[in-house]
């Protein structure tokens, strides 16, 4: 180690004479240590770098602080804020997409998955995958994420579940903290269903009771007994989701169906994870499953399709596309508006260091006249700069901190049927970062002050005149730069808010005021679909009967949720189409008020046995039979290749609506009845009289009243499925906005601190004007205008600015034009306004100027 | 430092120059100071220093002699001199 530190020979001779020492005093283990720690503290001392004075630059960066603390406190601050949401967002995006999963050697647990493939292989694959990676894996496991219903104790609620393999819990390393996981005789077909469930599950449905291990609880149509519960803080594999219960892969009805009927090679799919065996690089690994990839295919080529590269990462969020695709725009988004901000908060530093620089040029000059190189007077802006910098990374982590808890709380929820729970949490990377982030942007700021300071003009300095004109400059370019800067951010946000009260006014085409919504399921064995349409018979009658309510319907899907679709084919040999699908009941279109343009919507004949009819929408008419009355025509509905495909009669055509989002286009819709497509899984939609959210219990017991063992699962207003529709744009305004108005606020700080210096160092021609007989008023315009016309150059600037990026926000707008003269007018209005504010402050100091005590300044 | 280079003579290694030092100050001297603030004496070309052969009673490790060079002479005269002026007539108490 010393040998490496010092280097050859003169190591040997420290080596040489500490062991001469050593035995010459016979022995003494500490001293010896002490000896070679001393060496180590010599050599690596900044002393020895070249910089033997660099502490003394620290030591005169903080001495000045201290003198100036104003300056100092408002440096760090801004910075602070700066940082701060860019340590924030670093968290977000940290948690979403570089998190490791929370198992023990996370960095072992490698991901397979495939190029432009939400799935990456089939079962049959990953069998012969797990049978012939040995050598690359310990272990390789397989599971699928599935929505479900979960209902323990009494109790419905639609959670994310995971279907894995019996080898789950070993590869991950994740002991049970109550009963156990799978075994291989859990995993295989015929089995009985036995689940493991979440600590949050287990603390939630059975608090915490050891009694739960043994119980019975429902998923989906199944009964599973628990077997055992997952260690606290695991979540499943599939962030954001949180997993809440897991179950054997092959007990799932939907993978035994498919392997039963001969699915095919294909199907079912699964997702891959393994861990590495010991000494095996993620490369190699992903090199092997490569050429195992290929190897099957030529073994199989028939039966396989061929598919995109297997890839292998270190399992972490980004290994889950879903949630690449979601939250990549937005994280871009994000960084770019704090990395803006930042950019603000630097150039105000810079302003300040600036105005600092000018007041110190006498200091600077007599150094310079001493003997300091250029060199050195540059670093000593950089020690300041970094001094600095690193208070703006305490302040900034301490902000983030709260910031997060704040976010975490407060921002909606993203949209994923209420099973994503962010973490934000401030831990060593986001503090690391932050500093990062400190040591970028002190060279950033301290770039321009640090070559003004040091600018050799001895001739100036030493007398201690005034600044010149490149300073000023170059301030103003400043301000220019943050208020354009910032007005692109207001100008951004202004467009978000305005689109959100946009897409408020959208016409959904049904009626969402007072409309309620429930959801509920019933399944085999209790129901089989004649005995569950009666049911739903009984449901319809009891619920209309619940005072206050108007009509009820049911339906498959609730607008602006989710919706399903269908293959659809005008004729037998034409290429069928996907058109989005809804299954519903007579009375549906009166209930939801969509209007039926033509022909009739359905009747109690539309039963089992009677030809299949459907209502389409007005796009999917126009788009299949083109200016023809399309009552009467026929297409063929379904996409399984192995059930024969049903001609469908069009009965009726329906105004077209919003289905999934506000903001989408017209597309091609069917309808079809209940009567003649059994789903169990359904939502009874009523119409209100008076507040539809007055409702939510009343209709609760009335469904329980029908059936006490009855799955009911979220009871919602339409107003409420709307507005979650909206998350996407609400989640970038509410952001967007705050940071925006950051943004504004420290660029309003910025332009004051020019002003005021300007004022300052105006004083004297101030007071002479005053003294020859300006008026006050005349005083205050020479300031403001200068403010103002640095404002108007910045807003200029700005909106130009805003033009070009405008463009790429489209896409979140809702049809609203992306050059709105509104938003664009609004924030720029917004902007002058403040900077009115900013330099008037100064300014009508500047009206105060007594022409006596200015003459005598200096 | 350097007069303790020069008292110890053709014997100014490592390890005596350490020992010198600390006895006549009383002052403990680590070896990583002690090496540093050779290097820079070296550095200023008051000292040099060559590499002797190893020797089997340091395990086979070499020493490194130092020797005053005249600028350190002069530098130590100097000091001296400096010294002597500022003691002339000063009393203490």
């Amino acid at each position: 180690m010393l040998k490496r530190l010092v280097g050859g020979r003169e190591a040997d001779v420290i080596v040489g004479d500490l062991r001469e020492e050593f035995e010459a005093r016979g022995g003494g283990r500490l001293w010896y240590w002490r000896q070679v720690l001393s060496c180590f503290a010599v050599r690596l001392s900044p002393y020895r770098l070249s910089a033997p004075d660099l502490f003394q630059d620290f030591h005169l960066a903080a001495r000045i602080m201290r003198r100036n603390p104003g300056y100092a406190l408002t440096a760090m601050v801004c910075l602070g804020l700066g940082i701060g949401v860019n340590a924030t967002v670093f968290t977000m995006v940290h948690e979403l997409f570089w998190r490791n999963l929370p198992v023990p050697e996370s960095d072992r647990v490698v991901a397979v998955t495939r190029e432009r493939e939400q799935m990456t292989c089939s079962w049959r694959d990953y069998l012969e995958f797990e049978r012939r990676s040995g050598a690359m894996f310990a272990g390789l496991t397989a599971y699928d994420d599935v929505p479900t219903s979960l209902d323990a104790e009494g109790s419905s609620q639609i959670v994310m579940g995971e279907a894995v393999t019996a080898n789950f819990a070993n590869v991950l390393r994740i002991p049970a903290q109550a009963g156990r996981w799978f075994t291989p005789e859990d995993d295989r077909i015929g089995a009985e269903p036995v689940a493991v469930i979440s600590d949050g599950v287990w603390t939630e449905r059975f608090g915490r009771s050891p009694e739960a291990i043994g119980k019975r609880i429902r998923i989906e149509a199944q009964r599973y007994r628990v077997v055992g519960v997952a260690p606290p803080g695991f979540v499943g594999v599939s962030p954001p989701h949180t997993a809440k219960v897991w179950t054997p892969f092959l007990s799932q009805p939907y993978v035994r169906e498919l392997l039963a009927n001969g699915g095919g090679w294909e199907r079912p799919r699964v997702r891959l994870f393994g861990r590495l065996a010991p000494g095996v690089r993620v490369g190699e690994a992903q090199a092997g499953m490569r050429v195992l990839d290929e190897q099957l295919q030529r073994e199989f080529p028939r039966e396989r399709a061929s598919n995109g590269a297997l890839l292998a990462a270190v399992a972490a969020g980004a290994s889950m596309a879903g949630v690449r695709e979601v939250a990549a725009p937005i994280a871009t988004l994000l960084f770019s508006v704090t990395g803006v901000v930042l950019l603000i908060a630097c150039v105000n530093v810079a302003n300040l260091l600036l105005s600092r620089s000018a007041v110190r040029r006498h200091e600077m000059a007599v150094r310079r006249a001493l003997g300091a190189s250029w060199l050195r007077l540059v670093r000593q802006t950089f020690c300041e700069g970094l001094t600095l910098a690193s208070g703006g990374a305490v302040v900034g982590v301490v902000l983030a901190y709260w910031t997060n808890r704040l976010l975490a709380s407060s921002l909606p929820a993203l949209p994923h049927i209420g099973t994503a729970t962010l973490q934000m949490n401030v831990d060593w990377r986001v503090a690391g970062f932050a500093l990062c982030v400190a040591a970028l942007s002190a060279v950033a700021f301290s770039i321009a002050p640090a070559l003004e300071q040091a600018r050799p003009d001895p001739g100036v300095g030493v007398q201690g005149g005034s600044g010149g004109s490149r300073p000023r400059r170059q301030r103003d370019f400043y301000v220019i730069a943050q208020v354009a800067l910032s007005l692109t951010l207001l100008i951004a946000a202004t467009l978000l808010v305005r689109a959100l009260g946009r897409a408020r006014d959208i016409d959904p085409g049904f009626q969402m005021d007072r409309r309620l919504a429930a959801r509920i399921y019933i399944s085999e064995p209790e129901y089989t679909p004649d005995s569950g349409r009666l049911f739903f018979d009984r449901v319809m009658e009891r619920v209309q009967a619940v005072p206050g309510v108007g009509s009820a319907t049911l339906s498959y899907t609730v607008p602006l949720n989710f919706s399903d679709s269908l293959c659809v084919a005008a004729e037998p040999n034409a290429r069928p189409r996907r058109t989005g699908s809804d299954t519903v009941v007579p009375g549906y279109f009166g209930t939801l008020g969509i209007p039926l343009v033509r022909g009739r919507q359905f009747e109690a004949g539309d039963r089992e046995g009677a030809p299949k009819v459907a209502v389409v929408n007005e796009t999917l008419a126009q788009r299949f039979w083109p200016g023809a009355d399309p009552i009467g025509k026929t297409f063929l509905a379904g996409c399984d290749v192995k059930k024969p495909r049903e001609l469908t009669q069009v009965v009726g055509v329906a105004k077209d609506a919003k289905y999934e989002s506000l903001d989408e286009s017209a597309r091609p819709f069917v309808y079809r009845p209940l009567a003649q497509n059994w789903v169990g899984f359904m939502a009874v939609i009523v119409e209100t009289q008076g507040n539809a959210g007055d409702f939510v219990t009343p209709l609760r017991a009335a469904l329980r009243e029908l059936d006490p063992n009855l799955r009911i699962y979220e009871v919602q207003t339409l107003r409420e499925y709307a507005s979650e529709s909206l998350w996407k744009v609400r989640w970038e305004a509410t952001l967007l906005g705050s940071f925006g108005a950051l943004g504004m606020l420290l660029a309003a700080v910025g332009l004051y601190g020019v002003v005021a210096y300007t004022v300052a160092q105006r004083t004297r021609e101030i007071g002479i004007r005053i003294a020859v007989g300006a008026q006050p008023d005349d005083v205050m315009w020479m300031v403001l205008g200068r403010g103002l016309a640095l404002t108007g150059i910045g807003v200029g600037v700005g909106v130009l600015l805003s033009a070009g990026l405008a463009r790429l926000m489209a896409g979140l707008l809702y049809g609203m034009s992306p050059f709105d003269p509104t938003s664009f007018g609004l924030a720029a209005t917004a902007w002058t306004a403040m900077a009115m504010l900013a330099s008037w402050v100064p300014a009508r100091r500047a009206m105060r100027v007594d022409p006596v005590v200015a003459l005598r300044w200096e | 430092m350097l007069l303790a280079v020069v008292r110890l003579g053709d014997g100014a290694y490592g390890v005596p120059i350490r020992r010198e030092i600390e006895e006549r100050t009383g002052r403990k001297v680590t070896v990583g100071a002690l090496y540093a603030t050779l290097d820079r004496l070296e550095a200023k070309g008051f000292v040099s220093s060559w590499f002797a052969d190893p020797t089997a009673e340091r395990g086979g490790r070499s020493r490194r002699y130092f020797r005053v060079e005249p600028a350190g002479i002069e530098s130590l005269a100097r000091a001296r001199d400096m010294f002597e002026r500022m003691w002339k007539g000063v009393r203490l108490a």
